[in-house]
C-alpha cells in the first residue's frame, strides 16, 4: 500500500511537471471602494496572463470590446449589438436601459503591462475621461517578507509587507507558483501574488490559477492613448469625480446630473483612491 | 560614558558589516546562452524561510546581502525554467547561475476557490473540484467528498450516521428515496452540496431539540434550474455468459421550478445491474405491522463478489416523484413500479474417499425469482416555525414469486409465492406557541393506522410426492398519540403518551400426501390458528437541559400491554421501562462527543408464538415457543467526530457496548431427512463489542481525496444447551484504503482496498482466522479531446480454509468518445478474461466438497447517450 502510494505520488509528480501550458492565468477578484455608495464596494473579475517576459492585467470583457472597437466594422457591429440590447421602441418612445442584458459594454478601462526586460510598469487607463498612460520603474515598490502563512486555493503563501504610493500592502504569495507577478501593479515577490489588501477598503483575491497556452494579449490602439504623468493622473481623477457636472457641461454643453433622490458623493482621496501619494 | 556608547556601538555596526555576506552574480538562461531577466533570487535560511530575495536585472544580474552563509540555500525560480537550488556556502562570489528550460509550474489542472467550506453549521462542498472525468451521478463525486460515504445503492452516511433528510434546493422531494437522486442526477447540474450538521427536520422543533444527524441539500447550477434536463442511455450488445442479447436502458428527467419539482427515472437492463435498490426507503423503519416471513426458501448464495459480476437478471423500474408547493404547504406524489427476475443456480459436489471406491454426491440447485413491485404514496406537508402538519397516505403491492429445482440426493421442485398488500396513512401535527420570556410550549398528535396481509404457499414435489403449504397471515394496527413539550432556558420537557392497538391474526396447514414425511408427524401437526393481539398504554417522560455546549437528554419510556392470545397462550400482562440517556459535547465546530447509554425490557417477537409445525423449506420445518417471554438488554456507546474543512480533514470513531438476555433458545431435531427448529427454556446471554473508524482528506495535488477506515468487533453468546454450557466467540476486523484524484489531466485514478478477517471460537477450540481481500482499480485515460478510456478490475482473495486461497481476477474496460455536448458514445467490454465460475475445493480427512457457482461472462456493450 505504501509503494503503491508513493509510486502514485511519484507518477502524479511526473505527470504533472510534463504537460502544461507554457503561460499562467489568474482570475482575481478585485474589490475598492464605492465612492458614489457609500459603504458599498465594486467588484470585477480581473485576468492576469503572465509569461517569462512579460504580464498583463485586464479585464475580459473591455479586451473584447477593444478587439471589436480596433477595427471600423467591429466598432460597427458592437455598437449594433449594444443599441440593439438596450434600446426599446415603444409607443411612447425609446427607452435606454444599459443594465439587462449581456452584450459586452467596455467598464473598466484598465491595462496593467508589466515588462521584464525593461523593469518597468504601464498603466494604460482613462483618467477624467481621457485615455492616457504613464510608465513606472518596478523598484518604486520593495517588500518585506514576514513568517505568517496560510493556504490559498490549495497553495502554501507567504505573508509581506509593503508600503507602496502612500498605502501598506499586504500580500500572500506562494513560492510554489514562481511567477514573481500579481494583481494591478503588485509584483516582485518570488512567488505569485494569491491575495492583496489594503486595510480593508482594496482587495484582490486569486479565485482560480490555470496554465495556459494563449500569449500575454497585447492592448489595442495604444496610440490613442496619451503620455501623462502618474500624479497628475490620479489628481486629474479626482478633480473629475468631484466636478462631473463641470466637465460633462465643458463637454456636451447644459447637462444636470440627476442622481435620483441621491446626493452627490464627494470622492476622497484618503478613502477612495488606491494611490494617495499625488 | 557618552564616548563610551557611541564607541560601542560603532564597533558593532562595524562587526555587523563585517560579517555580511554579498551574494552577488548572474542568472543566464542556459538553452539561449542569454541573460535572464525576472528571476527570483532567494536565499533561504537552514529552516527554510525566506532571508532575502531580489529579482534578476535585465542583464541577468542580482545583488543582495546576508548576515551569515550557514545553512543557507541559494534558489533561483522563474516560470517555464527548472528550479535550481545551491548551498550558499559552497559558492563563491559572483556566481553565474544556468537555468535549464523545460519544467513547468502548474499542472493544467484548474484550481478554483476553496474546495471545502465552512459557515456555521453548514458545510459546502464544491462539487466541480471533487469530480472526475469518469464520474456520472453526483453519487459518484459524494463517495469523493471526505466525510461523505455513499452506499451502492445510494444512500448517505455523513461521518458515519445516516442522514435524515435529502434536500434538493432546500425541498424534500424524495423522502427517504433519496437514491434514485444520487444515483440519477448528473454531476454536472450540480453546483454545490451543502452538508446541514445538526439538522432539525422539523422547524417547529428548532431550537427546542437537539439533533445529532445531518442532513444534504444539492444547490443546482443556475442552467439545471427552471428547466428540464433529461438524460438517458441505451445500450446494446452480446453476452457470452448467460449466451445471447443483452440490453442496457435509463432515462432520467429532473424538473425543478419555484413552484413544482419533478423527477422520473426509467430503467431496465438485463446486464447485472441491481434495480431494486431504487426503490429503498432509506427513512422508513420498517412497517409497525411487523409482519415476517415463516418460509425459507430462497435462492442459492452467490460468492462473496461484486454484485455486477454474479446477477442474471432481467429488471425495469420506473418511479416518478412530483412536488407542488401551494402557498406554505406542500403536496408530494410518489409512484414507482419494479419487475425483477433474477436466475441463479449452484452444483456442489462432495466426494467421500472409501476403501471400496470414492463415492461422489452431486447436487444441483436451480432457481428463478419474478417479482412485481407497485407502491404509491401521498404527501401533505406544512413547515412552519409555528406549526408543523405531515400527512402520509401510502398503499404497496408485491408479488414474489419463487421457483426452486433441486437435482442430487433428494430430487425436488419448489415452489413458493409471497404477495404483500400493505396500506398506511400517518397523520402528525405538531403546534408550538411561543410565550413571552423565552418560554415555547408544543403540542404534538400523531395518529397512524396501518393495515397489511402477508400470504405465503409453498408447494414442494418430490417424485410424487406433493406437499402444499399455506400460510396466512393479516395484521392491523392503530396509535394514537399526544404529546406536550415546553422549553424554558435551554430546558425542554416532553410527555408524549398514547395507546396503541395491534391486531394480527396467522393460520397455516399443510395439504398433500404425507407419506413422504416422517410416520410420527400426522395433519394435525401442522395446523395453526394464533391470534395475537395487544393493547398498549404509554408514556414517554423526555428531558432535555442545554448548558454551554453540552446537551443532556433523558428518556425514560413507561409502558404497559395487555395480551390477548385467544386459547393458544394463556393471557397476559406486562409493563417495560426502558430508559436511556446521552450526553453530546461540542467544545467547538471541529469536535463532537457523543455518550449514549441504556437498559430496558423488551416482548419477544409475536411472530414465536406457533404451537404447531410449518414446512419452511423441503426439508425443514419450523415451531415456536409455548410460553411468553421477555428479553432484556443493556447497551454503550460513544461518538466521536472530528473535522478541519480548511485542510479538508473529516474523521469519525464509534464504539458500542451491549449486553443482552434472552430466556429462550432454538433447537435443533432431526426426523429422518427433515431438520425441525422449535424453541426451549433455556436462558442465552450474550454481549458484544462493535468499534469503528474512518479518516478522510482531500488530496488537492491530485485534485482528489483519500480515506482509511478499521472496524473490530467481537460477540460473546452463551447458551446453556441441554444442561451443557456452551461459549461461542466470534471475533472479526477490518481495515480498508480508497484513493481518487487525477495527477494529470489525462489521467484519472480510482482505488480501493479491503481486508478483514474473522474467526469463530467454540468453548475454547479455536478455529483458524480466515481472511479475504479485495482490491478494486479504475484508471481513466483521456488520450484526446473528446475520448476517454477507462480499465478497470478486481481482484479478490478469500481464504477458504487455513491457509487455502482462491483468487480471482476480473478486468473491464471500456471507450468513451463524446460526439457533442449533448451525445457521447461508448463500446464497453467486460470481464474480458471470460471467468464464467466460481469454483472451488476444500477437503477434510475423509472427504473432498467441491463447489461451482456460475458468472457473469464477457460481455460487450454498445451504449449511446444523449442529454438535454
Amino acid at each position: 500500500m505504501k509503494i503503491f502510494l508513493s509510486v502514485l505520488i511519484l507518477l502524479a509528480g511526473c505527470i504533472g511537471t510534463a504537460t502544461a501550458g507554457d503561460n499562467v492565468k489568474v482570475i482575481y477578484k478585485a474589490q475598492k471602494p464605492s465612492y458614489t455608495n457609500p459603504g458599498l464596494v465594486n467588484k470585477s473579475d480581473m485576468i492576469l496572463i503572465a509569461s517569462p517576459d512579460k504580464s498583463l492585467y485586464f479585464n475580459e470583457t473591455s479586451l473584447y470590446c477593444d478587439s471589436m472597437t480596433s477595427t471600423p466594422e467591429g466598432k460597427k457591429a458592437l455598437r449594433e449589438m449594444q443599441m440593439a440590447a438596450w434600446m426599446t421602441v415603444t409607443p411612447t418612445g425609446i427607452t435606454f436601459n444599459k443594465n439587462n442584458s449581456n452584450v459586452p459594454d467596455k467598464k473598466i478601462y484598465q491595462y496593467i503591462e508589466k515588462d521584464n526586460g525593461s523593469a518597468t510598469i504601464h498603466e494604460y487607463n482613462e483618467w477624467a475621461k481621457e485615455a492616457g498612460y504613464y510608465t513606472e520603474p518596478f523598484d518604486e515598490l520593495q517588500w518585506e517578507i514576514e513568517d505568517s502563512t496560510t493556504t490559498i486555493l490549495g497553495f502554501e503563501c507567504i505573508k509581506a509587507k509593503a508600503d507602496y504610493h502612500g498605502r501598506q500592502w499586504t500580500a500572500w504569495f506562494t513560492p510554489e507558483i514562481p511567477v514573481s507577478d500579481g494583481p494591478w501593479k503588485l509584483r516582485g515577490l518570488p512567488g505569485l501574488i494569491l491575495r492583496a489588501y489594503s486595510n480593508d477598503l482594496f482587495l484582490f483575491e486569486a479565485t482560480e490559477v490555470n496554465s495556459t497556452d494563449s500569449e500575454v494579449p497585447t492592448i489595442y490602439s495604444t496610440d490613442s492613448y496619451a503620455k501623462i504623468d502618474r500624479k497628475k493622473a490620479f489628481a486629474n481623477q479626482e478633480h473629475y469625480n468631484n466636478n462631473r457636472e463641470a466637465y460633462l457641461k465643458a463637454r456636451y454643453g447644459d447637462v444636470k446630473i440627476v442622481s435620483q433622490g441621491k446626493k452627490e458623493h464627494k470622492f476622497e482621496k484618503l478613502k477612495h483612491a488606491i494611490e494617495t501619494d499625488y | 560614558m557618552k564616548q563610551y556608547i557611541t564607541y560601542l556601538l560603532c564597533m558593532l555596526v562595524a562587526a555587523s558589516a563585517a560579517a555580511q555576506i554579498n551574494v552577488t552574480g548572474t542568472i543566464i538562461d542556459k538553452e539561449a546562452a542569454e541573460p535572464l531577466a525576472g528571476a527570483s533570487v532567494i536565499v533561504k535560511g537552514s529552516d527554510g524561510k525566506i532571508k532575502k530575495f531580489a529579482t534578476s536585472k535585465a542583464d541577468g544580474g542580482f545583488s543582495l546581502s546576508v548576515p551569515s552563509a550557514a545553512g543557507c540555500r541559494l534558489e533561483v525560480t522563474m516560470m517555464s525554467f527548472e528550479r535550481r537550488s545551491l548551498p550558499l556556502d559552497s559558492l563563491s562570489f559572483p556566481v553565474t547561475i544556468y537555468m535549464s528550460p523545460g519544467s513547468a509550474l502548474l499542472k493544467e489542472v484548474t484550481v478554483k476557490a476553496d474546495r471545502i467550506r465552512e459557515q456555521g453549521d453548514t458545510i459546502t462542498y464544491n462539487v466541480a473540484t471533487f469530480a472526475q472525468k469518469q464520474d456520472r451521478s453526483i453519487g459518484d463525486v459524494l463517495r469523493r467528498m471526505p466525510g461523505i460515504d455513499v452506499a451502492q445503492s445510494g444512500k448517505i452516511q455523513y461521518q458515519g450516521t445516516d442522514i435524515n433528510k435529502f434536500y434538493i434546493e432546500g425541498s424534500d422531494l424524495l423522502g427517504g428515496k433519496y437514491g434514485i437522486a444520487t444515483n440519477g442526477i448528473n454531476h454536472d447540474d450540480v453546483g454545490a452540496v451543502e452538508v446541514m450538521e445538526n439538522h432539525q427536520p422539523m422547524q417547529v422543533l428548532a431550537g427546542i431539540s437537539f439533533s445529532d444527524k445531518a442532513a444534504i441539500n444539492l444547490k443546482l447550477k443556475n442552467k439545471a434550474k427552471a428547466t428540464w434536463n433529461v438524460h438517458g442511455d441505451a445500450g446494446g450488445g452480446y453476452s457470452w455468459q448467460p449466451e445471447g442479447a443483452v440490453w442496457y436502458g435509463d432515462l432520467f428527467a429532473m424538473a425543478v421550478m419555484p413552484g413544482f419539482q419533478n423527477i422520473t427515472t426509467i430503467k431496465t437492463n438485463n446486464t447485472g445491474q441491481d434495480l431494486s435498490a431504487n426503490m429503498m426507503d432509506f427513512f422508513s423503519g420498517g412497517h409497525a405491522t411487523d409482519l415476517s416471513k415463516y418460509l425459507s426458501v430462497s435462492l442459492p448464495a452467490v460468492p462473496g463478489l461484486n454484485r455486477t459480476r454474479t446477477l442474471f437478471n432481467r429488471s425495469a423500474m420506473i418511479s416518478t416523484n412530483s412536488l407542488w408547493k401551494m402557498g406554505r404547504g406542500e403536496i408530494k406524489a410518489q409512484v414507482d413500479y419494479s419487475f425483477n427476475h433474477v436466475t441463479a443456480d449452484a452444483t456442489s459436489l462432495t466426494t467421500y474417499f472409501l476403501t471400496e471406491g470414492d463415492r461422489v454426491i452431486t447436487e444441483n440447485r436451480d432457481g428463478t425469482d419474478r417479482s412485481h413491485s407497485l407502491s404509491g404514496r401521498f404527501i401533505y406537508e406544512l413547515n412552519q416555525k409555528t406549526a408543523f402538519i405531515n400527512n402520509t397516505l401510502k398503499a404497496n403491492v408485491d408479488w414474489d414469486d419463487l421457483k426452486l429445482g433441486i437435482v442430487g440426493s433428494l430430487s425436488n421442485d419448489q415452489t413458493a409465492t409471497f404477495p404483500d398488500y400493505y396500506i398506511s396513512n400517518d397523520f402528525k401535527l405538531i403546534k408550538r406557541f411561543n410565550r413571552a420570556g423565552g418560554r415555547s410550549h408544543l403540542i404534538t398528535f400523531t395518529s397512524l393506522n396501518e393495515w397489511e396481509s402477508l400470504p405465503q404457499t409453498l408447494n414442494v414435489t418430490m417424485g410424487e410426492h406433493k406437499l402444499s403449504q399455506h400460510v396466512g397471515q393479516h395484521a392491523f394496527v392503530t396509535r394514537e398519540n399526544i404529546a406536550y413539550a415546553f422549553s424554558f432556558k435551554g430546558i425542554t420537557v416532553s410527555l408524549d403518551g398514547g395507546v396503541k392497538g395491534y391486531f394480527r391474526s396467522m393460520d397455516s396447514s399443510l395439504d398433500g400426501d404425507m407419506s413422504g414425511l416422517p410416520t410420527d408427524v400426522t395433519k394435525t401437526d401442522f395446523v395453526n390458528v394464533v391470534n395475537t393481539n395487544y393493547f398498549t398504554l404509554y408514556v414517554t417522560p423526555k428531558l432535555e437541559y442545554w448548558i454551554k455546549r453540552v446537551n443532556f437528554s433523558l428518556n425514560a419510556p413507561v409502558s404497559y400491554a395487555a395480551y390477548r392470545f385467544d386459547k393458544s397462550l394463556a393471557n397476559r400482562s406486562e409493563g417495560y421501562f426502558s430508559p436511556t440517556l446521552s450526553v453530546n459535547w461540542k467544545p467547538n465546530n471541529k469536535c463532537s462527543f457523543t455518550v449514549r447509554g441504556g437498559t430496558g425490557r423488551s416482548p419477544m417477537s409475536l411472530h414465536l408464538i406457533q404451537p404447531s409445525y410449518i414446512m419452511t423449506g423441503y426439508r425443514s420445518f419450523r415451531r415456536g415457543v409455548d410460553d411468553f417471554y421477555t428479553k432484556s438488554s443493556k447497551s454503550l456507546s460513544t461518538t466521536i467526530n472530528f473535522k478541519n474543512t480548511r485542510r479538508g480533514i473529516f474523521a469519525n470513531s464509534l464504539i458500542i457496548m451491549s449486553w443482552n438476555h434472552t430466556p429462550y433458545t432454538t433447537v435443533q431435531q432431526l426426523f429422518g431427512d427433515y431438520i425441525a427448529y422449535s424453541y426451549t427454556d433455556a436462558a442465552a446471554d450474550g454481549n458484544s463489542l462493535m468499534a469503528n473508524g474512518n479518516i478522510g482528506k482531500t488530496l488537492d495535488f491530485i485534485n482528489g481525496s483519500c480515506n482509511i477506515n478499521g472496524s473490530f468487533s467481537r460477540s460473546k453468546s452463551n447458551i446453556i444447551y441441554d444442561n451443557h454450557g456452551v461459549n461461542s466467540v466470534s471475533t472479526a476486523w477490518s481495515a480498508g484504503a480508497k484513493i481518487s484524484g487525477s495527477p494529470a489531466s489525462w489521467l484519472g485514478i480510482d482505488y480501493k482496498f479491503n481486508f478483514s478477517s474473522s474467526r469463530l471460537a467454540m468453548n475454547q477450540s479455536r478455529a483458524s482466522w480466515l481472511s479475504s481481500m479485495q482490491n478494486e482499480f479504475l484508471l481513466n485515460i483521456i488520450p484526446a479531446t473528446g475520448w476517454q478510456w477507462h480499465i478497470s478490475g478486481e481482484h479478490y482473495r478469500n481464504e477458504l480454509t487455513a491457509g487455502s486461497y482462491k483468487n480471482m481476477f476480473m478486468l473491464d474496460t471500456k471507450v468513451i468518445y463524446r460526439l457533442t455536448k449533448r451525445l457521447e458514445l461508448s463500446a464497453a467490454l467486460s470481464n474480458i478474461l471470460n471467468s464464467r465460475s466460481y469454483n472451488y475445493v476444500t477437503y477434510s480427512d475423509i472427504s473432498s466438497f467441491e463447489s461451482q457457482r456460475r458468472l457473469r461472462g464477457r460481455q460487450l456493450l454498445f451504449t449511446i447517450s444523449l442529454r438535454k
